[in-house]
């Protein structure tokens, strides 16, 4: 998963001590490419020179607003953008106009929150170069859309890889039902949770050594299903 | 406020049809007196009585004793003419001068239905003459028998009912008249009246005889206004007051969580100072949630919360919360049992999504801050008729019937004004009151069958 940790993330926000915080709960998690800026002309400058693959912007700024400042750098380069927001009506805001803002967090929040949100987007923004996932085993090649076990190459079909991929951009996380439905089939109101546990039952087939006692790809009853990397 | 035009038509109603009836009783009445008084009973007789009471004696004609009393008591003079000769063969002894002695038959055929010297007279005949009876000048009103137009007996059944019905058509005219201008007045009153619940500002015309009260629903109008308007701003200050002060702990309570966390985690120190670092962590955590819950819970009090209700599947909704809540506790302190029924998965209620999945995440986040030791969390969706359920239960220590007591029926110290000394429960299932009721849902709390705390949800089903 190295390859999250070397991407570039320029920070924004006008307390410096809030800055430092961030910078060192991202350090402490691996990320060592960090450039920060206390307002919205530092902001530009730094992106004009950084070359950003992430943003993480404060809304209130002693020179604009966060929402301005995303369509400026937005205008030359299109990476991804993650606001932190102290005011909780804020919210309505980023899922009512759809900014383009790619998540958002509101303050007060917990390192392990953070780092989440930002491997989460980084994950889904940036392919792996080299996204080859070890299972207990098994391998899953991203980039050849196959498994790898006993020596043999498993293709994987198009709902596989869509499935699978929800559950690696979430490993050793719970994805409920609902998600992978919708990751697989667009968000639709009936449901395809039967055809889910036939596509789960196939991948587990394919990645796991014992199918039917699975180690990598395990069911929460009811609720979702977990994709756990060997490491 | 449609009783008032009844009311009025009522009354009107009422008022005509007594005139009406007052005027038959009175026309009743006089037919009765008058059917007593008919000519034809009493000086007709009389005089008939008096021809039969007149007997030929050797001293002349003499009148029977009884009659000649009668005659006397009401003061009647009498005479008595002869068929053949016209002369008068008796008169009484009380006959005034000015009647005359001598007849013709003219002078009779007037008298019979007439007058002689302006005395009333009456006649009964027997088979000798003709009995005439004078009574006094006054005790008679003077009236010729008129030649009635014969059209006129002939058609009276249909004048009578001409003139009834012309008689209903005006009282029916006077009615609509009176009814209508009445209500022409009284109903921009009733109206305004009526519209004051609304909370619409309102103005009533002040013309016409009610204007004063116009004016004063006028007022009253302007004065609710003015109120509400009052009663808003100090709302949104309150509002604004407590999203500012929440925003303002926001950025420094970030520090602490986060730096809290760092320590906690951080293999350098020793473990004592560790677990210290832990309960920073988690006060913090705890305001957080009272930070977020405040601001929440005084939007929804003071209505600046839209709450946007659509048609959502129910069970989706509370399994993202409890896989957040799983996905965030690594050390299983708190272990989730999820069950849902068949029904339950096709449940579709109308909710507003965040705020819905709020109320069940603060459910399972009260479960988890009132057992610091862990507990198991069980989350069940079921469906019944008509209405949807979640049960959030813990195996914790649970609270004391008294206090559930409190739970269920005091209301939180932002909403009442007064006991505020006493002991409210906490902001967190005070949201999920208020997110339940703008569900039109119900909330009850008490306590699961392993002794720990319960909630259960009630929603109406779409």
């Amino acid at each position: 998963m190295d390859y999250i940790t070397d991407k570039r993330i320029l920070l924004v926000d006008d307390e410096p001590e809030l800055l430092d915080m961030v910078v060192s709960i991202l350090r402490d998690d691996g990320f060592g490419n960090i450039r920060t800026a206390g307002s919205v002309k530092e902001a530009l400058e730094a992106a004009a020179e950084f070359g950003p693959e992430l943003a993480i912007l404060d809304v209130m700024l002693p020179d604009g607003d966060g929402f301005t400042l995303m369509k400026q750098l937005k205008a030359t380069a299109d990476y991804p953008i993650l606001f932190l927001t102290a005011r909780g009506e804020d919210e309505d805001k980023f899922q009512g106009f759809g900014l383009g803002a790619d998540d958002y967090m509101v303050k007060p929040f917990l390192p392990k929150e953070l780092i989440f949100r930002i491997r989460a987007i980084l994950r889904r923004s940036y392919r792996d170069e080299k996204p080859l996932v070890k299972l207990h085993g098994s391998e899953i090649d991203f980039a050849r859309g196959e498994v790898r076990k006993n020596g043999l190459r498993i293709p994987l079909t198009a709902k596989e890889f869509e499935l699978l991929s929800t559950l690696y951009r979430n490993e050793g996380r719970i994805v409920t039902i609902d998600s992978l439905c919708e990751a697989a089939w667009g968000d639709n109101p009936f449901g395809y949770e039967n055809s889910l546990m036939v596509h789960i039952r196939r991948i587990r087939e394919k990645i796991e050594e014992n199918p039917s006692s699975p180690v990598s790809l395990v069911t929460v009853k009811g609720l979702g299903y977990k994709l756990m990397a060997k490491e | 406020m449609k009783s008032i035009p009844k009311l009025i038509r009522r009354f009107l109603l009422i008022l005509l049809l007594s005139t009406a009836l007052l005027l038959a009783l009175n026309l009743a009445v006089l037919a009765l007196i008058s059917a007593n008084q008919t000519p034809g009973a009493a000086p007709w007789t009389t005089a008939k009585e008096a021809a039969a009471a007149l007997r030929k004696t050797e001293n002349g004609y003499q009148l029977s004793k009884e009659m000649a009393q009668e005659l006397h008591s009401e003061n009647v003079w009498a005479l008595f003419i002869d068929n053949h000769t016209l002369n008068v063969l008796w008169t009484s002894d009380n006959l005034p001068d000015a009647v005359p002695v001598d007849y013709d038959a003219s002078d009779i055929a007037y008298l019979t239905r007439g007058y002689i010297a302006d005395y009333p007279t009456f006649t009964g005949e027997s088979d000798r003459g003709l009995m005439i009876l004078g009574y006094p000048k006054d005790r008679f009103w003077k009236q010729m028998n008129p030649a009635w137009d014969y059209d006129f007996i002939a058609n009276l059944p249909k004048t009578l009912l001409a003139a009834l019905a012309a008689n209903a058509v005006l009282l029916l005219l006077i009615y609509v008249a009176a009814n209508s201008s009445l209500l022409r007045s009284v109903n921009p009153i009733a109206e305004g009246i009526q519209q004051l619940p609304d909370g619409q500002p309102i103005h009533v015309k002040e013309t016409g005889t009610l204007s004063q009260l116009a004016h004063s629903i006028n007022e009253t109008s302007h004065m609710l206004q003015r109120q509400k308007y009052d009663l808003a701003k100090k709302e949104t200050a309150r509002a604004n007051w407590i999203a500012g002060v929440s925003h303002d702990i926001r950025t420094p309570l970030s520090m602490i969580m986060g730096y809290a966390d760092q320590l906690e985690n951080s293999v350098d120190l020793p473990e004592i100072q560790r677990q210290k670092a832990m309960v920073i962590r988690r006060q913090s955590e705890k305001i957080r949630a009272l930070i977020s819950d405040l601001n929440l819970a005084s939007k929804l009090e003071y209505n600046m919360q839209p709450v946007n209700l659509r048609p959502e599947k129910l069970v989706p909704l509370v399994r993202k919360v409890v896989v957040d809540f799983m996905n965030m506790d690594i050390k299983n302190h708190y272990p989730i049992v999820w069950n849902t029924n068949k029904a339950a998965e096709t449940c579709i209620i109308h909710t507003d999504r965040d705020l819905l999945q709020r109320a069940v995440s603060n459910l399972i986040q009260n479960s988890i801050n009132h057992n610091e030791a862990g507990c198991q969390i069980s989350i069940s969706v079921t469906a019944a008729q008509g209405k949807c359920r979640v049960l959030v239960e813990d195996d914790g220590i649970g609270v004391s019937s008294e206090q559930l007591e409190k739970l269920n029926h005091k209301a939180h110290y932002m909403v009442c004004d007064t006991n505020v000394s006493e002991q409210c429960h906490g902001l967190g299932l005070l949201l999920v009151k208020q997110i339940i009721a703008a569900h039109q849902g119900e909330v009850r709390m008490g306590s699961s069958a392993s002794g720990g705390f319960s909630v259960e949800l009630t929603l109406p089903r779409k």
